[in-house]
């Protein structure tokens, strides 16, 4: 009966989903055996498939809350909770079912490596973290686990820390990071002071406090609180800025491509997949908060990263540098679809964009770690991540090419693939917003759908420069020694090319709106007009088709557009529109110079001021140990030698010689005589 | 008639001498004669004032008894100066000087 009651409580069973990965990392710290890969996978497992369940039991069905009180505060009860709906389940299988294929891929890929024990542990870390996320019902605990999803990123970024490039990488995440967490704590002290609740059902459920607040003469009024209105908007502001930092939007998206500093496997689980997406959730978590204000600076800062971050890719050639600026494209689009209302169309890219970013990830990590493998063998250095020094990799690692293949149509939204529903969903919605709304918000359709042609450009050329053309770096008789990545990295390709297509998500190839996920979000914000659903598919596929073509051209048989290398257009590309350099300029300069000038102040001021102040201390014990030598010690051994003196004297008349005794007696009677006499 | 006064001063005087030889002399021997000069001058001063009781004649009896006082205290003295001489080799009073601090 116990048993029972157990496997009914969902709450129980999401909670353990996610304190699995924890234990896993609480054992592989503690033991002193090296591995634990078993333990790790057998963990992470067990989540996903506790997670799978909960989704069967959740998806479309009621939201389940269960909730402990937590702790008092003056009056106020906290309480710590889970909240199950559409939205956590599906990211507890999104989050744990990559963990579960990126473990199995690690195991061979990071199979060499001796702090492997290390990484296991911090995996598992950054999985109960993640799922924690997913599945807290009140924004306190978001952000816990808002700030451990980062401690976690940091930890694996950092992960081959004895690299200058990883330990600054890492910090760098860490540190733009926190700039959002900031916003983050600022947003929930200003929902606390408005509503005195950070329950997540209380404020942003169906008739939560949220939606019964109004706004009246500039007010914004909820029970018996009220504050100007402005306060809204900056609560919305708030929120976003974590969001934004999260999820590595303009201007905090410059942590992103030096995390790719870290194991190939983990920049696709967390910098590709899922914690980068945790930005995302956390829009959608608390949609209901952000006011047409913030949601139009969201809709042109997601356009804005979408776009910039294509153009960068377009010229990188570290080919994990590129996936990531592919990476925070794509998070521009779903938060500018967020920002549009296209809700469900947004938590819809975000799942199919983690399969097929996780496959082009792993993809790229069984080129590198073959070639890695290559170097080592002939002892033929070269950098191995740059896509300039590769080619003809097509028939030598089949696997990794049409899986790589397979997910960059899904990148780029070829028909029969996942992105193609996805990513032409948000297009669609953003041509149906924009007919409602004028001015500048015209030419934004019309950018993302140059962005989606960038897109299709910058990772074609990628595949052209790595699978074809001839070798440049490996003589041609020696790309016999390169093979596809051995077993278990090369099924777990397979297993996400699957996820690639769109039979996974839905019936009808054509039409997202007969997807099961897209239903499951289904919130209508937009007015459907109908003829953009079959016009802008058919722009955008033809469009890539020929910028695809373009690049076959360009890359393959040099015949295409002209090499741009050397003009200025090239320059903002290559080094990523100098933001490295402006925030070098403007923050790490400026803060050097103040700590410079706080130095000096220190220097000077400060320390001047202390010793003066020792200084003067000085002199003032040296009068005192003057006058303690001089004068006290003078008075002292004064007295000691006045009456040593005495003593000495009187010591005299003691000379044991009878004689002596009696002239004194004879003086003393004598003296006593002339006294009495003279008195 | 001899005046008293003439008595007196030879007194006096024969005290002076036993005082300075008490004080001065470095023979213990010669200090007991010293001793005897003062007890003298005093015996002397006894006699001479004895002439105001010619009928009891007092000053001539203590004369007498401090005569065999000094007698006496001169033999005590003269084994003291022995014992001094067989535990110092000396009978010199400045050499005995073990009563000092």
């Amino acid at each position: 009966m116990e048993g029972l009651n157990f496997i009914e409580n969902r709450a129980l069973i999401a909670l353990l989903a996610a304190i699995l990965p924890l234990f896993s990392f609480i054992i592989i710290l503690a033991s002193k055996r090296g591995g634990g890969a078993n333990l790790a996978l057998s963990g992470i497992s067990l989540s996903f498939l506790l997670s799978i369940y909960l989704f069967s039991q959740i998806w479309n069905a009621a939201p389940e809350h269960k909730q402990l009180s937590w702790f008092l505060m003056g009056k106020v009860q906290f309480y710590a909770g889970i909240l199950l709906n559409n939205l956590s389940v599906l990211m507890m299988v999104l989050v744990s079912g990559i963990s579960v294929l990126v473990h199995i891929y690690s195991r061979e890929y990071m199979k060499n490596d001796p702090n492997i024990q290390r990484y296991w542990a911090y995996l598992g870390l950054f999985c109960f973290s993640m799922l924690g996320l997913v599945i807290s019902d009140n924004l306190l605990l978001i952000y816990l686990f808002w700030e451990l999803v980062g401690f976690s990123s940091y930890l694996l970024i950092g992960f081959w820390y004895s690299k200058q490039a990883a330990s600054q990488a890492a910090k760098k995440a860490f540190i733009i990071n926190r700039i959002g967490d900031l916003g983050f704590l600022t947003g929930i002290m200003i929902i606390y002071t408005q509503f005195q609740t950070l329950d997540l059902v209380t404020l942003f459920g169906d008739n939560g406090l949220i939606s019964k607040a109004s706004i009246e003469n500039d007010l914004w009024i909820s029970g018996s609180q009220n504050l100007p209105e402005i306060w809204l908007s900056i609560a919305g502001f708030a929120f976003f800025l974590g969001a934004m930092a999260k999820s590595a939007q303009f201007p905090f998206h410059t942590w992103l491509p030096d995390a790719m500093e870290g194991p190939t496997s983990v920049s696709s689980l967390i910098h590709a997949a899922t914690m980068v997406a945790a930005g995302v959730f956390l829009i959608a978590r608390i949609y209901p908060v952000f006011n047409p204000i913030v949601l139009d600076v969201m809709v042109w800062i997601g356009a804005f990263t979408a776009f910039m971050a294509a153009t960068i890719a377009l010229t990188q050639n570290d080919i994990k540098r590129i996936l990531a600026y592919s990476t925070i494209s794509q998070l521009g689009f779903m938060v500018m679809a967020l920002g549009i209302g296209a809700y469900s169309e947004s938590i819809f890219h975000l799942t199919t964009h983690a399969f097929f970013k996780c496959l082009l990830f792993l993809a790229a990590g069984s080129v590198i770690h073959q070639l890695h493998h290559y170097c080592e063998k002939n002892n033929h250095e070269f950098n191995y991540q740059d896509i300039r020094l590769m080619g003809g990799l097509r028939k030598r690692m089949p696997f990794a090419f049409w899986g790589m293949c397979l997910a960059s149509a899904a990148l780029v939204g070829i028909p029969l693939t996942s992105g193609f529903l996805s990513k032409d969903s948000i297009l669609i919605r953003t041509f149906e917003w924009t007919a409602t709304r004028d001015g500048i918000f015209v030419i934004l359709p019309w950018l993302m759908v140059l962005t989606s042609w960038l897109t299709a450009f910058y990772i074609f050329r990628l595949i052209f420069k790595v699978f074809f053309g001839e070798p440049r770096e490996i003589k041609a008789n020696k790309l016999g020694l390169i093979n596809d990545s051995p077993g278990q990295m090369t099924y777990i390709l397979l297993v996400l090319s699957f996820f690639c297509s769109f039979i996974v998500f839905a019936f009808n190839p054509a039409s997202f709106e007969s997807s099961w996920l897209w239903k499951g979000f289904q919130v209508s914000f937009i007015k459907e007009i109908n003829y953009f659903h079959w016009m802008v598919p058919l722009i955008l596929n033809s469009g890539s088709f020929l910028v695809i073509f373009l690049s076959y051209r360009t890359y393959v048989t040099g015949k295409g557009i002209k090499s741009m290398e050397g003009t200025w257009i090239y320059h903002l590309s290559n080094r990523e529109w100098f933001f490295n350099e402006i925030y070098n300029f403007m923050f790490t300069r400026t803060v050097e110079k103040l700590s410079l000038l706080s130095y000096r102040f220190d220097r000077t001021v400060i320390d001047g001021l202390v010793n003066s102040i020792a200084a003067f201390t000085k002199i003032i014990s040296s009068v005192a140990d003057w006058f303690d030598r001089r004068i006290i010690d003078g008075l002292v051994n004064a007295t000691g030698t006045v009456s040593g003196y005495i003593g000495r004297f009187f010591r005299n008349f003691q000379s044991g010689r009878l004689q002596h005794y009696l002239t004194t007696m004879l003086l003393v009677v004598l003296s006593i005589f002339i006294l009495s006499y003279l008195i | 008639m001899i005046p008293l006064s003439h008595f007196l001063l030879i007194s006096a005087v024969l005290f002076c001498i036993g005082l300075y030889a008490v004080l001065t002399r470095r023979n213990a021997i010669q200090v007991l004669i010293g001793i005897e000069f003062m007890i003298n001058a005093a015996v002397l001063n006894f006699v001479a004032f004895g002439r105001y009781d010619k009928i009891a004649g007092g000053g001539q009896m203590f004369a007498l008894f401090a005569i065999v006082l000094a007698a006496a205290g001169v033999a005590v003295a003269l084994a003291i100066i022995l014992n001094v001489y067989k535990y110092f080799k000396s009978i010199d009073p400045t050499k005995t000087d073990t009563l000092k601090d």
